[in-house]
């Protein structure tokens, strides 16, 4: 922390003489955070909490966003706004000597103004050049601390701002954690390490996994894709409540009658699950017994056992920068277990050259070359002692809950360490070359330990590593629909605007159009008749050809003839408009150009121009 | 002189209100000074009696990009003659010689005082103060002085470049109150040499003190490195994490940027686009030099302008291009994106999310009309980096590399 | 010392004489043809008569318009006390009818303790200046309106000199109406109706004949012999001014500096700075005060602004000086930078530069001035691919690189081949 010699008296203080004019001491401390995301949604909270946190230690905060830095309001947008953080008040006529007085008043001057810019790109660059040339002046009256955010490069703050602005910043970077690290980190509190129950079908995980990669990249979404799969899930299955019992509620009897459901009604539902089906019922009443219960504690256990080992891998793939996402994925898919470790069991306990079991796989299923699992294990054979040891004090942790591979590992363990304890004490390259051979003896017997350990990792992945979809009961707490999450995802709004304009009855529902006749009656809403004509022609319209055709649908007389009140006896109450009046020429004008705007400002097509002045141009196809 | 501080804020729109406050505000602080100092026999009334009030503007160059400069100007200009109070005095302070001001309401000429740049003494000079160890800052402002001085002779860029540049140069030093001789003069130029030519070609500076940041140094760095790995945006990867889409896009809008409008056909038929170099016949001296003048024309006008719809026409051959040749490649089908809407979908949301990254700028007109034109804003470097992470052949689609 | 202390009151003598317009213009005022005399008379004919009139005072600025008009008006209040109101306006501050109005209207309230509201509107405060004329002309006082930089008051509508002058005619007032303007055409800038309202009297301010200056120099700069400075000082001092004013290279500097810059104002800048140059230690004027004076007047901007600049901005302009030879008459900076690494590939220095130091020093360049953008796109487009042109000619550019210190060779080398 730099503190001044002197504090300034008050006139001093608050005004703008005297001015500074040694350069190193007008330099605002600047925090650049690299946020190493191209979108801002992601870090919204952030900053946020970045400012409470400092509050907390007693700076005075103020957080700007870029839409203050824009042309329009000029850097006295940006004052008005620091100033109703701080004081709380709005002024018309911002200045600089208001902010300078009134940390003043605020007492002991030991605690800096933080400002945070939380997104630099988008700011304009010499409104922000200015406010920094400007707090740079008053730097010593009011000590200003800059935290700015950054997306894309360090690079940005240089081809942003204007060079007589940069010099009076004395940058100090952070680097935040990448997207994909806290894609996994979500991926492993949530998904893995089964805080909740749910789960997540091999499908929809690859759907989420595409989106996040190829698609939206942020992790917001993949979030409330996680939120949307949970609501459906649990709107759409009726025992999903099961899911309690995953987290350690036994009590499910009871809960399913508090829900209308009798224990018979739910035990038929639970059987009736295409993967009870598969299985067969009766294979399941003798190993599960007959409760649904025991099902599902068979699920958790399998569960657990799951997540233990891709931990695992995890721990082996990070050497190799292998993500969570992509393990998590791959461990989903269920033909890849049921691949890897056929009905006939046994067989392939034998470790005999074991790194061969992976390829021969391969030999039968083409997809399996490039696998990350596979990935994972191959990296392990190239660690070098030291990473191993770590890797393996970090599997001892995992695998307490499962006592066959944790003796394993411990084995493994206390074999590497002896081994350490054999060259321990001597640096690698000091050795001199009497030593060579010995050190080529360790470098074998560390090869040794790494071989053992790949295998280790490739029996707990053929073993231990059986998916939720290939336990029975899954259903209960696994989400499977695609489409679904698709749909409410992505959307598809353009489309839905044709469907709905071209089959209107549908939502309408009215009696005079029905289902099955494609015909236009005039009653229809003038928008969807005309985007129906318009489907006849190509890519341009002829704007005469689509108004005839508009008019004579519009002219057309119903052919249903008159009902109505015209068949009430007394001619008193019959109404006077029992004839629908002909449409004049004026009013049916009128009606179209409203109905062609109104597909226009849906987007579906483009107005004439001057080049075309008599035909519009389609701009929305593919239904 | 005095410094008294008048806290007075007003709003007022027109400058005859503005001359009118003024002078009033002016004339009770003058009086409060006289009253404050006891008037001299010598003085008599209405003259100067020697405390006089000065009106300081800064920046005044500034003014010239209001609303209404020139009014503003002569208005300023003649504020003392408007005021005609003998009291006050009036300095103008600007960064742009006077012959800026001119304007043809007429001039009232001012008394010029110029303030010339710094010579290489006066800088030497200015910076040595408030050193703690002369000698040792005058050994280092022997080395940098004179390169720095080529590139900038303002006294607030060097003093800011060379106070990092100093703490390195002093490194090797374990006592900075010692007086360097000649022989720790010469060692502590050969430590500090390879600094020098890197500091000269760069204007922003980071530090990088993050913990793992030094960890992630350790693996790749050699010893001897430069400080540009420290840097961080050396690597031929891009450091921040797009998705493929947007990507795809970046890469889209770096085309229709840089390519003119009418090679499109050609470079993006159904081939993918490798067609490019059948083109390349024998070139004649006319084909050369027309080649030039088009290369020169692209520099000077920049990035160019396109509409949405050629955009979204790259970016789906492109796609279409790009997945074709995965899907050879990779068998892997379960881990790519499904369907040939995989890609396509969102794009417009993909859109607004470079914008608002400062990838694409708006430079259009009415959205309704569909006329909306956008400019790319990314260095090549930058879209050769985004190109070569998907493994995308960019060099085969730019125009006249 | 006694001779630095006189020195130094002689000049705060001087230097008040200049800086008061009274004492500059009152002898040039006592010849009975002076716009002084002339201008006296019309006014107090016209307070005499009680009539209206209307004059216009024109002159290049800083030729004593206002001086003149201000001498004139506190003599005629000295004379005629009690009837006379004066209301100054400015065509910078009040062209707008709205608030011009509002000035009289205050200022009338103020010359007549009157409680001014501010709240008044546009109908209330015109009301209230014809109401005023009528008193006025009623009680036989007339108001004199000074307008000026009246050329502003000719913008627009015109509403305000209008409904002025038309007063003038239709209500019982006596009144002046005074204008003071540098463009010498500003009555053909009236509209029809009304210049015929306006009498078409006009005086001009003519800049200072060879004696009137001669005279003025010696009305200024001479010490007076009954005042607080001792006499010998000042006799002595009044010796040395005389034979520097006979000298010829001084009447020299004169007419050089009078050539470009004609008016008195002028002048009196010029003593100005030459009296401040005095050398207090000798304690008089000498010849070099003025030759400095002259050269400090007579500036080249554009040449001191290249002589600031750095080698890097200095190679930057001649790059551009060699696109605009080249006939390559519009440019961007990424162009500046091909021409720059093609000069560096043919003469190869030790001063290639990275891009962002090169726009450093780009932006250093268009801060002072010496090159500007031709376009006024703004904000869309980036720095580097703006066209820039270059404001200094390159004759000065050559004269600048020669003049420059420690320029290196290939500079010139450079602009010569070019």
């Amino acid at each position: 922390m730099i503190t001044s010699f002197a504090i300034p008296t008050f006139p001093e203080a608050t005004g703008s003489f005297p001015m500074v004019t040694d350069a190193t001491s007008k330099q605002l401390f600047t925090g650049l955070v690299l946020t190493k995301n191209m979108e801002f949604v992601d870090d919204l909270l952030t900053f946020e909490e970045l400012g409470s946190y400092l509050k907390s230690q007693g700076c005075h905060v103020a957080n700007l966003s870029s839409l203050e830095f824009s042309v329009k309001n000029g850097i006295g947008g940006c004052l008005r706004s620091i100033l109703r953080q701080f004081l709380m008040i709005t002024l018309d006529a911002a200045d600089v000597s208001i902010l300078a007085t009134w940390y003043r008043e605020q007492g002991s001057c030991n605690n800096p103004v933080v400002i945070i810019i939380e997104d630099l790109e988008r700011c304009c660059g010499s409104v922000l050049s200015d406010f920094i040339i400007m707090l740079s002046e008053w730097v010593l009256k009011i000590p200003v601390v800059l935290i700015m955010g950054i997306a894309t490069t360090l690079d940005a703050p240089k081809s942003i701002l204007q060079s007589n602005a940069l010099h009076h910043l004395c940058p100090c970077k952070f680097i935040l954690g990448t997207p994909l690290e806290r894609m996994d980190a979500i991926v492993e509190a949530v998904l893995v390490k089964q805080c909740s129950g749910f789960g997540i079908s091999h499908k929809v995980a690859v759907f989420m996994r595409n989106y996040f990669v190829s698609q939206d990249g942020t992790i917001t979404s993949f979030i409330r894709a996680l939120k949307i799969a949970c609501a459906q899930h649990f709107f759409v299955e009726p025992l999903s409540f099961m899911i309690w019992f995953l987290l350690g509620d036994d009590n499910l009897m009871l809960q399913g009658e508090k829900y209308g459901l009798s224990p018979e009604m739910m035990l038929k539902h639970a059987l009736s699950l295409p993967s009870c089906q598969s299985i067969g019922s009766d294979k399941i009443a003798k190993q599960h017994g007959e409760t649904i219960v025991n099902g599902l504690a068979e699920l958790k256990k399998l569960q657990c056992q799951w997540s233990i080992v891709i931990l695992c891998l995890y721990e082996a793939g990070k050497c190799d920068k292998v993500t969570l996402l992509d393990l998590f994925c791959e461990a989903l898919d269920p033909d890849s277990f049921k691949s890897r470790a056929p009905d006939n069991g046994g067989g392939l306990e034998n470790d005999s050259g074991g790194s061969r079991d992976c390829y021969k796989h391969q030999q039968y299923h083409t997809t399996r070359n490039s696998g990350f699992i596979c990935q994972a294990v191959q990296k392990l054979r190239d660690l070098p002692a030291v990473q191993i040891c770590k890797l393996l004090k970090g599997w001892e942790k995992y695998t307490v809950n499962v006592p066959q591979i944790h003796e394993k590992v411990k084995k493994l363990l206390s074999e590497v360490k002896s081994e350490d304890g054999k060259g321990s004490g001597q640096d690698l390259s000091t050795i001199s070359k009497r030593h060579a051979s010995r050190k080529h003896l360790k470098i074998e017997d560390s090869k040794a330990v790494n071989e053992k350990a790949a295998k280790l990792l490739e029996s707990m992945v053929r073993n231990y590593m059986q998916p939720l979809e290939c336990a029975a009961f899954h259903e209960i707490v696994c989400f499977k629909n695609v489409n679904a999450l698709q749909t409410a995802l992505i959307g598809d709004p353009r489309r839905r605007i044709q469907v709905d304009l071209l089959e209107v009855q549908n939502i309408i529902q009215c009696s005079c159009c029905s289902s099955s006749s494609n015909a236009l009656l005039p009653s229809m809403h003038d928008s969807s008749i005309l985007y129906t004509l318009a489907q006849e022609h190509g890519d341009l319209i002829n704007l005469h050809d689509w108004y005839q055709s508009f008019k004579s649908v519009a002219l057309r007389l119903s052919n249903k003839g008159k009902r109505g009140p015209n068949y009430s006896p007394s001619p008193k109450k019959r109404k006077a408009t029992t004839k629908p009046a002909k449409p004049s020429e004026a009013s049916i004008q009128a009606r179209f150009c409203r109905a062609v705007t109104e597909l226009q400002i849906t987007g579906l097509l483009r107005m004439p121009s001057k080049r075309r002045p008599d035909y519009v141009q389609r701009v929305a196809f593919g239904l | 002189m005095r410094l008294m501080v008048i806290r007075v804020q007003r709003r007022c729109v027109k400058p005859s209100d503005f001359v009118n406050f003024l002078r009033g505000d002016l004339t009770s602080v003058i009086e409060k000074l006289k009253s404050l100092k006891k008037v001299g026999p010598n003085k008599s009334a209405g003259k100067p009696n020697g405390n006089m009030l000065y009106l300081i503007f800064d920046n005044l160059e500034l003014i010239r990009e209001w609303d209404k400069s020139s009014t503003a100007l002569s208005f300023m200009f003649n504020l003392y003659d408007v005021l005609k109070m003998h009291e006050l005095g009036l300095i103008f302070i600007s960064n742009t010689s006077p012959d800026t001001y001119y304007s043809n309401m007429g001039y009232t000429e001012h008394v010029p005082v110029y303030f010339p740049e710094y010579t290489e003494d006066d800088l030497r000079q200015i910076l040595m103060r408030n050193q703690p160890n002369r000698k040792l800052y005058s050994s280092f402002l022997d080395v940098v002085l004179r390169p720095f001085c080529r590139t900038t002779r303002r006294v607030d860029e060097l003093s800011t470049a060379f106070s990092p540049l100093f703490r390195k140069y002093c490194e090797p030093l374990s006592d900075l109150a010692s007086v360097p001789n000649e022989e720790m003069k010469r060692r502590l130029f050969s430590h500090f040499r390879p600094h020098i030519a890197p500091s000269l070609n760069e204007i922003f500076w980071v530090p990088s003190k993050s913990s793992t940041e030094a960890e992630t140094n350790k693996d790749t760095t050699r010893k001897g490195s430069t400080r540009k790995s420290e840097v961080g945006d050396h690597f031929a990867q891009i450091d921040f994490h797009m998705s493929t889409s947007a990507k795809y896009l970046l890469i889209s809008a770096f085309l229709a940027s840089r390519n003119p409008a009418t090679l499109d056909a050609s470079l993006f038929d159904s081939t993918g686009g490798s067609d490019s170099r059948k083109r390349k016949r024998k070139a004649s001296e006319k084909s050369i030099e027309q080649k030039e003048v088009a290369e020169q024309e692209l520099l000077m006008k920049g990035p160019g302008t396109f509409p949405l719809e050629r955009l979204l026409a790259i970016f789906q051959c492109i796609t279409s291009a790009a997945d074709s040749f995965d899907e050879d490649e990779h068998e892997n089908d379960d881990l790519r994106a499904g369907g040939d809407g995989g890609l396509m979908s969102d794009v417009l949301l993909q859109l607004s999310s470079l914008c608002n990254a400062n990838f694409i700028i708006k430079g259009g007109s009415c959205p309704l009309e569909g006329s909306t034109r956008y400019r790319s804003t990314v260095s090549e470097d930058l879209a050769l980096k985004v190109a070569r992470s998907l493994k995308f052949p960019l060099p085969n689609y730019l125009y006249r590399r | 010392m006694g001779i630095e202390n006189l020195a130094e009151k002689a000049q705060i003598l001087i230097r008040s004489r200049l800086c008061s317009p009274n004492f500059i213009f009152k002898p040039l005022s006592d010849s009975s043809d002076s716009n002084y005399s002339k201008l006296k008379f019309i006014i107090s004919s016209s307070i005499m008569e009680a009539c209206n009139n209307s004059i216009l005072l024109l002159g290049p600025r800083g030729s004593g318009k206002v001086a003149v008009l201000e001498l004139v008006l506190s003599d005629l209040l000295e004379e005629y006390p009690d009837t006379i109101t004066v209301i100054r306006l400015n065509g910078l501050l009040h062209s707008e009818d709205n608030s011009a109005l509002k000035e009289i209207a205050r200022q009338l309230c103020m010359e007549h303790h009157l409680l001014f509201s501010k709240m008044a509107s546009f109908d209330d405060n015109s009301q209230f200046m014809i109401a005023m004329l009528r008193e006025c002309g009623l009680a036989h006082k007339t108001v004199i309106f000074a307008l000026d930089e009246f050329d502003l008051f000719a913008q627009g509508k015109q509403r305000l000199l209008y409904s002025l002058l038309d007063a003038m005619q239709t209500v019982t007032s006596q009144a002046v109406v005074v204008g003071v303007s540098c463009r010498l055409d500003a009555d053909q800038l009236l509209e029809k109706r009304v210049r015929s309202r306006f009498s078409h009297r006009k005086l001009l301010f003519l800049p200072p004949s060879k004696e009137d200056v001669q005279r003025l120099l010696e009305h200024i700069l001479s010490l007076p012999m009954d005042s607080s400075l001792a006499c010998d000082y000042a006799a002595e001092f009044n010796e040395k001014l005389q034979s520097i004013l006979a000298d010829k290279r001084f009447k020299e500097i004169i007419s050089n500096y009078l050539n470009s810059n004609s008016t008195t104002n002028h002048l009196l800048r010029f003593l100005f700075i030459a009296i401040s140059n005095m050398e207090l230690k000798s304690g008089f004027l000498s010849l070099e005060n003025f030759k400095a004076a002259l050269s400090s007047i007579q500036r080249q901007p554009k040449q001191e602004c290249i002589k600031d600049c750095s080698i890097l901005e200095l190679y930057i302009l001649v790059c551009m000086k060699r696109l605009e030879v080249r006939e390559q008459n519009s440019y961007n900076f990424s162009s500046v930078m091909k021409e720059y690494k093609s000069v560096h590939d043919s003469f190869p220095t030790s001063d290639y530069y990275a891009q962002n130091v090169c726009l450093r020093a780009f932006e250093h360049l268009l801060q002072r001035e010496l090159i500007c953008f031709t376009d006024n796109r703004g904000h869309s487009q980036s720095i580097e691919f703006r066209q820039v042109k270059l404001v200094v000619s390159y004759a000065e550019l050559q004269e600048g690189l020669k003049s420059y210190r420690s320029c290196p060779v290939s500079h010139s080398h450079n602009s010569i081949c070019f």
